[in-house]
């Protein structure tokens, strides 16, 4: 059996890149994936997307980071058990201060985690069925079709006033 | 945004990163020497000890102090723009928003110097790192430097990780445009970004999350920073406006010295389509708007030690106005609360050569009010026979020399060598007038 051919239709608007996955999503061609310059609600909604999962890893870093702070600081205070100033050794006020900072600074890192899991990243891969030109000006719809289907799928582009591009 | 095309705004800022010119290197040399004054200043002071210094007995908090407090403010308005303003969806700060989170992330750097030349004996920084010393000493949490440990080094991998995230796709705009080893480089620093819809699915939700987060983090930053004096029972200092009086000056001075290197930067790389006039207005408008926070918590101050009858803090405030450092004081009010309102007017507001002389004005302001808080508290303490006066010295001088060479040092580096406008950014400006609508 003969690999599938990887056919990409380049677009210069969001219009054309939208009505052409409506489109796409009619026909026999297998969708791959869009490239873009911006981030589009548009096209996100076309292709019906859920809600990325990032968020999740950023509350759990969150929680992390506020228990964190807080065993930090009375971790710390405990070791030395020597009353300052009238001050309680396990002080919950002040080590609100600590607590709050790693809140965030593990959200933080929960945030990047959840960034590159979910996305990939870094992706090696990433530049195979790609056009440079998607970080510029236009929006690339990547698409596959049996050898045959091959200029069928070059028509459907074209009619729906992309730009055509075949990967080897 | 006039006439402006996803290809020209690629084009423009492209264009900004071809190989620099001799006059450009001349500039980052001259920097670099200050860089080295400032550090030949600092190996002297460890090598000699912190008595090169002008800190005394009872001003021990000199220069050293003032120029974290200085730098950590200049390093707030990056995150208010590109995070406080991203969430309000204010599409003005887009073309200004990647300058200003790098300026934050040099800034916070730094400020990260000073703690380490005032503490004299730098090798024994480690002490405030919570592990087990040879006397299995551990950290005091209770102590307000000890917040300011954990609030700045939060700070700076923040807006550091914040700075790159941003710079993501811009970075791999210009590997798809780059050649040779530029390319490889470009190539791994972008990580295998291709704006594929899976990535920015994710990437929006991040990027929103990082906003969010960064939002509290930086008013909580200037106000852990605000309780290092706070904190301390010293008059002036003891007071419970100081953390949004602190907020709201490191906003203050961090806008105006986003107009300082705006407004040249703008000029320079031939920005003025894509850095427009009513993008300076804007943050001149908000130059106005935390001018009057500042001023209203400068007259506080002084109403509230009249108020409370105390006869320390009414010595402390007349002594500011009219004592020793009166022309501090003169310099911090004029210069940071009346000055500013000259953008009130229109005509004043929108020519560059006004916003640029004014922006530096507040810069040169908020560096005085911040020698006026720090150094005025501890000089004029409750003990009249402790009074003491302070002097920076020439190594004081030569580091502070240093210090903003550093800053505008890393600055032309940047600017020359990564894009210092979110092409991404201005593109979704141009599709929906927001940024990573997440």
């Amino acid at each position: 059996m003969q690999a599938e051919k990887y056919i990409m239709g380049l677009f210069k608007n969001e219009d054309q890149v939208v009505s052409t996955l409506a489109a796409l999503n009619d026909s026999a061609y297998k969708f791959k994936r869009v490239h873009s310059p911006i981030p589009s609600h548009r096209i996100m909604d076309a292709l019906n997307l859920k809600k990325s999962k990032v968020g999740w890893f950023t509350l759990a870093g969150g929680i992390i980071g506020f228990f964190s702070g807080f065993a930090l600081a009375i971790f710390c205070s405990v070791q030395w058990n020597l009353i300052v100033s009238g001050k309680p050794i396990i002080s919950l006020i002040p080590f609100f201060i600590v607590g709050f900072e790693l809140t965030i600074l593990f959200a933080v890192f929960g945030n990047v985690i959840g960034l590159l899991t979910q996305a990939r990243l870094p992706d090696a891969k990433g530049m195979e069925n790609y056009d440079p030109r998607c970080s510029g000006e236009h929006f690339g719809v990547l698409a596959t079709c049996e050898p045959m289907q091959q200029d069928d799928l070059k028509d459907f582009f074209q009619q729906n006033g992309g730009e055509v591009k075949v990967f080897d | 945004m006039p006439n402006l095309t996803y290809a020209s705004i690629d084009q423009t800022v492209l264009n900004t990163l071809t190989p620099p010119k001799r006059y450009y290197w001349a500039i980052v040399a001259v920097l670099f020497l200050g860089v080295l004054v400032g550090a030949a200043c600092w190996t002297y002071q460890i090598f000699v000890g912190i008595g090169v210094g002008g800190q005394n007995n009872p001003v021990a908090w000199g220069t050293y102090l003032i120029n974290f407090v200085f730098w950590v403010g200049i390093a707030h308005s990056g995150t208010l723009i590109s995070a406080i303003l991203h969430l309000f969806r204010a599409g003005w700060r887009n073309p200004i928003a990647r300058a200003a989170e790098t300026m934050t992330v040099f800034a916070v750097c730094i400020a990260g110097l000073f703690p380490f030349i005032h503490l004299g004996r730098v090798w024994q920084v480690y002490y405030m790192i919570p592990y087990p010393n040879q006397r299995l000493l551990w950290p005091n949490f209770l102590s307000p430097l000890m917040f300011d440990v954990i609030a700045i080094s939060t700070y700076l991998t923040v807006s550091s990780l914040f700075w790159y995230t941003g710079l993501l796709p811009d970075l791999a705009a210009i590997r798809d445009r780059s050649e040779g080893i530029r390319k490889k480089i470009f190539t791994f620093l972008s990580m295998g970004w291709t704006g594929a819809h899976e990535q920015w699915r994710h990437y929006t939700r991040g990027y929103l999350f990082f906003a969010a987060l960064a939002t509290p983090l930086v008013i909580s930053v200037h106000s852990v920073v605000s309780w290092d004096f706070a904190l301390g029972i010293a008059p002036g200092w003891h007071t419970t406006i100081f953390a949004p009086y602190f907020v709201a000056g490191a906003i203050h001075s961090g806008l105006a010295m986003v107009l300082t290197l705006m407004i040249p930067l703008r000029k320079i790389f031939s920005y003025q389509k894509i850095i427009t006039k009513e993008v300076l207005e804007n943050v001149a408008k908000t130059i106005v708007f935390t001018g009057l926070i500042v001023g209203f918590a400068y007259a506080t101050e002084f109403f509230i030690a009249w108020y409370s009858h105390n006869s320390v803090e009414i010595e402390q405030f007349r002594w500011r106005a009219m004592g020793d450092y009166r022309w501090g004081f003169y310099f911090m009010v004029f210069c940071n609360t009346l000055i500013p309102l000259l953008f009130l007017f229109k005509k004043i507001r929108t020519t560059i050569a006004t916003l640029f002389i004014i922006s530096l004005i507040v810069n040169f302001g908020m560096w005085w009010e911040r020698f006026v808080i720090i150094v005025g508290g501890v000089a004029r303490g409750y003990s009249p026979h402790a009074w003491g006066l302070y002097t920076p010295s020439l190594i004081e001088y030569g580091i502070m020399l240093g210090a903003f060479s550093l800053f505008f040092f890393l600055f032309l580096l940047f600017a020359k060598h990564l894009p210092s406008v979110s092409m991404t950014e201005m593109k979704e400006t141009l599709d929906h007038g927001d940024s990573h609508a997440g």
